[in-house]
């Protein structure tokens, strides 16, 4: 319950900024969903592959500076 | 009244204080070594009181130097630095008993960066307050400018210019305000799509150093271990790669949530000239229009981070 | 050495010549700021400016360099050995550098590069790459103090010319070989101007007042310097920060990490501040710099004695006035050194 008004708070932050919409997502999952976190997990994880490698935020030291 | 009677009557309350006893200390603000630069100052005796002066260049926060000190202190504070303090006393890391607040309205502080732009190329040797104007002095030049023209924009839209506790009150209150609407301009990337706010972000933030005076100036930055020093892991990189600057002013600023008095403290300190208000203000605005708080205006308040409410909105949870 | 002159309509054409085999970099208006920046004609170029808001050093030094990569990979016969970085692609001029700053990068060449053991190549191949020719000071600052730290609006050292403005010309001072080769195509000084530069060497000087006495800081033994008074009145204000140490044009301390990104990895250094707690922190928990008037202590001491106790009297502060004029909190450099001579 803190942590939900934290997490309003840095989600409006992080896209205020121009963090790539579509990566930061939250859901209420008790212990006992087991299939509701499935379920979950499995929409996050379709949902960012299909946004393609994220192109901000990243730090790559393999790049020449 | 203006700056120079304040300055008057602040030294007169220090020299009572320290003469009496009543305190150990009096951190106030002394007038600088360069111009527009006045700088936080300690007097332990009524003589080093004379030291005490109070400007429109009075840029620290000096609710900063009061944090787990021990022994009895007074304080000058304006609004900004007096909501710092009840903030402070309510996150427990300043006890009110042993803090004497000598309150005073601020006239809103002055921001070096826009006078010196005013004169580019040119080198400033003396800046006079005159009322509501500045005469600025360089070689070969004096010239006034208003100061409504080169205010700092956090003192500009302030709405608590009078201290929100004192113990003693020097020159009376004043205009609680400047006239300019903080909600207007507080989060001004609202508008734009998600790239061009991403490229304002890496804009604004391309010439940190990482010098952390922000966070040094800061009275909200208290931590024994701050998150940028952490080793183990270490959370954050110390490159100068835009991410990982990037993490420092983000997570800076969400640190800062629901306690930011928006005093101005962390740009004015700022040697690159950042404004990483930018990030403070539209986290205090969401917290407003979320919450209806606002920092520092009530000892004994709850700050909205440590609390809930069962109706709090949600709907960005699935 | 001999001087040359360089007329103003001619400084184009300087320009040009030095583009041919280096890029270019001098005082510039970068969005509202005197900065460094890479210039391509001569109108890019600031003449008229105090100084740059932050020191060159990092042209030699960067603030985040990559030092070498490896591969980090610890069963694989290539993993983890460490391979060099490309150095400097191509050779490199700074124009119009203040003298404060080039005598710092002649005091960092003692401190980088002592000997065998302690050849720092990072720092050395890019000074041996790198063409320094400066513009002296006709009008100092208010902070600036060059001439009581072994330095002066005119100052030579670190520089391979000198620029000084006579007005349409400059007297262009040739201070050694690579001197000589840059500006073998200009035409030879009279000694009228030479004259005229020793001139308006002296009233720069004399424009300096604001300035910091040494003498009992020589003469003082380390301890007593250490344990006196007033650095609890130094401390009290100071934010520990990073300002005052990473604007320095002579402040030099780094620190070493390896970063790792699955099978890459690569070693880099970036500046550090004697101002931070963490920079003297040990494994076991010890902090032998654990207290704030520890650290802001160092940072004068450092400069003032450990330096011209170990570098034969030089002196690691230039009186460049940056952290004079960037300390948030006002301490001021002249302030403190006048203290300790007090
Ligand atoms: S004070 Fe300015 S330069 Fe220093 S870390 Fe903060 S934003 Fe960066
Ligand atoms: S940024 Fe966060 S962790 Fe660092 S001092 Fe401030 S509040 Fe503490
Ligand atoms: S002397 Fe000034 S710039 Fe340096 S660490 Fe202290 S507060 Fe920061
Ligand atoms: S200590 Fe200050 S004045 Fe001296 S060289 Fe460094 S920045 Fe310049």
């Amino acid at each position: 319950m803190f942590a939900r008004r934290r997490f309003a708070v840095l989600k409006n932050l992080l896209e205020y900024a121009g963090l790539e919409p579509g990566r930061l997502h939250f859901s209420w999952i008790s212990s006992a969903e087991a299939q509701k976190f499935q379920q979950t997990v499995t929409e996050v994880t379709e949902a960012v592959k299909a946004l393609g490698p994220a192109t901000r935020m990243i730090k790559d030291i393999r790049k020449v500076a | 009244m203006d700056n120079a009677a304040i300055a008057k009557g602040i030294r007169e309350a220090a020299k009572k204080l320290l003469g009496e006893g009543k305190v150990d200390v009096v951190i106030g603000y002394a007038k600088g070594t360069v111009p527009m630069r006045d700088y936080p100052y300690f007097a332990y005796t009524p003589e080093e009181a004379e030291n005490l002066t109070w400007s429109g260049f009075c840029c620290n926060n000096l609710a900063l130097y009061a944090i787990r000190r021990p022994g009895r202190m007074a304080v000058v504070a304006q609004g900004c630095v007096s909501r710092n303090l009840v903030g402070l006393v309510n996150e427990n890391q300043v006890k009110r008993e042993n803090l004497y607040v000598i309150g005073v309205n601020s006239p809103g502080m002055v921001d070096r960066r826009k006078v010196q732009a005013l004169f580019p190329g040119q080198t400033i040797t003396e800046v006079e307050e005159v009322g509501d104007e500045l005469i600025v002095k360089g070689v070969g030049f004096a010239e006034k400018v208003a100061r409504k023209k080169v205010m700092r924009q956090n003192c500009y839209t302030c709405v608590q210019r009078n201290p929100v506790i004192s113990d003693e009150l020097i020159g009376g209150e004043g205009p609680a305000s400047h006239g300019g609407n903080l909600d207007k301009v507080a989060a001004p990337w609202e508008k734009l799509g998600s790239s061009e706010r991403w490229a304002e972000f890496q804009e604004s933030f391309k010439d940190c150093i990482r010098c952390y005076a922000c966070r040094d100036a800061c009275p909200l930055c208290y931590c024994h271990v701050c998150f940028v020093d952490e080793s183990q892991p270490q959370w954050c990189g110390k490159t100068q790669d835009e991410a990982d600057v990037a993490t420092f002013h983000l997570l800076r600023a969400f640190h800062c949530a629901g306690r930011c008095t928006d005093c101005g403290a962390c740009e004015s300190a700022c040697p690159a000239g950042i404004k990483m208000r930018r990030l403070t203000m539209k986290i205090e605005k969401d917290i407003r229009d979320l919450y209806g708080y606002q920092p520092g205006m009530a000892i004994g308040a709850q700050p909205p981070m440590t609390l809930f409410k069962p109706n709090d909105p949600q709907d960005f949870i699935k | 050495m001999s001087s040359k002159i360089l007329s103003k309509d001619k400084l184009d054409a300087f320009l040009q010549g030095l583009k041919g085999a280096r890029d270019v970099f001098a005082p510039a208006m970068v969005e509202g700021k005197v900065g460094w920046a890479a210039v391509e004609q001569a109108s890019d170029m600031l003449t008229e400016f105090s100084n740059t808001e932050m020191s060159p050093k990092d042209f030699f030094f960067p603030q985040t360099e990559c030092m070498m990569r490896f591969k980090n990979a610890s069963g694989d016969p290539e993993g983890m050995i460490m391979m060099a970085e490309p150095a400097l692609a191509r050779p490199r001029a700074l124009m119009n550098i203040r003298p404060c700053d080039a005598k710092a990068f002649q005091v960092l060449d003692l401190i980088f590069v002592q000997d065998e053991m302690t050849n720092d190549l990072y720092w050395r191949d890019k000074r041996e790459r790198t063409a320094c020719i400066g513009l002296a000071c006709n009008d100092p600052c208010p902070t600036c103090f060059c001439t009581s730290v072994n330095c002066g609006p005119h100052h030579e050292a670190g520089l391979d010319l000198l620029l000084v403005d006579l007005g349409d010309k400059y007297l262009v001072k040739v201070l050694n070989d690579k001197g000589a080769e840059l500006a073998k195509d200009l035409p030879a000084a009279a000694a009228g101007d030479e004259a005229k530069a020793a001139e308006l060497k002296i009233a720069a000087e004399a424009k300096i007042t604001g300035g910091v006495s040494m003498d009992q800081v020589k003469s003082r033994e380390v301890m007593e310097l250490y344990e006196a008074g007033h650095w609890d009145r130094v401390q009290e204000s100071c934010l520990n920060c990073g300002t005052c140490t990473f604007c320095c044009p002579t402040c030099h301390c780094f620190d070493i990490q390896d970063e790792v990104q699955g099978e890459s990895g690569r070693r880099v250094r970036n500046w550090d501040t004697c101002m931070s707690w963490l920079f003297t922190m040990h494994g076991t928990g010890h902090n032998p710099r654990g207290t704030k008037k520890d650290r802001v202590r160092q940072r004068f001491m450092h400069k003032f004695k450990y330096i011209p106790v170990k570098r034969g009297g030089e002196i690691g502060c230039v009186g460049c006035g940056r952290c004079v004029q960037l300390c948030p909190v006002n301490i001021d450099v002249r302030r403190v050194v006048n203290d300790m001579n007090a």
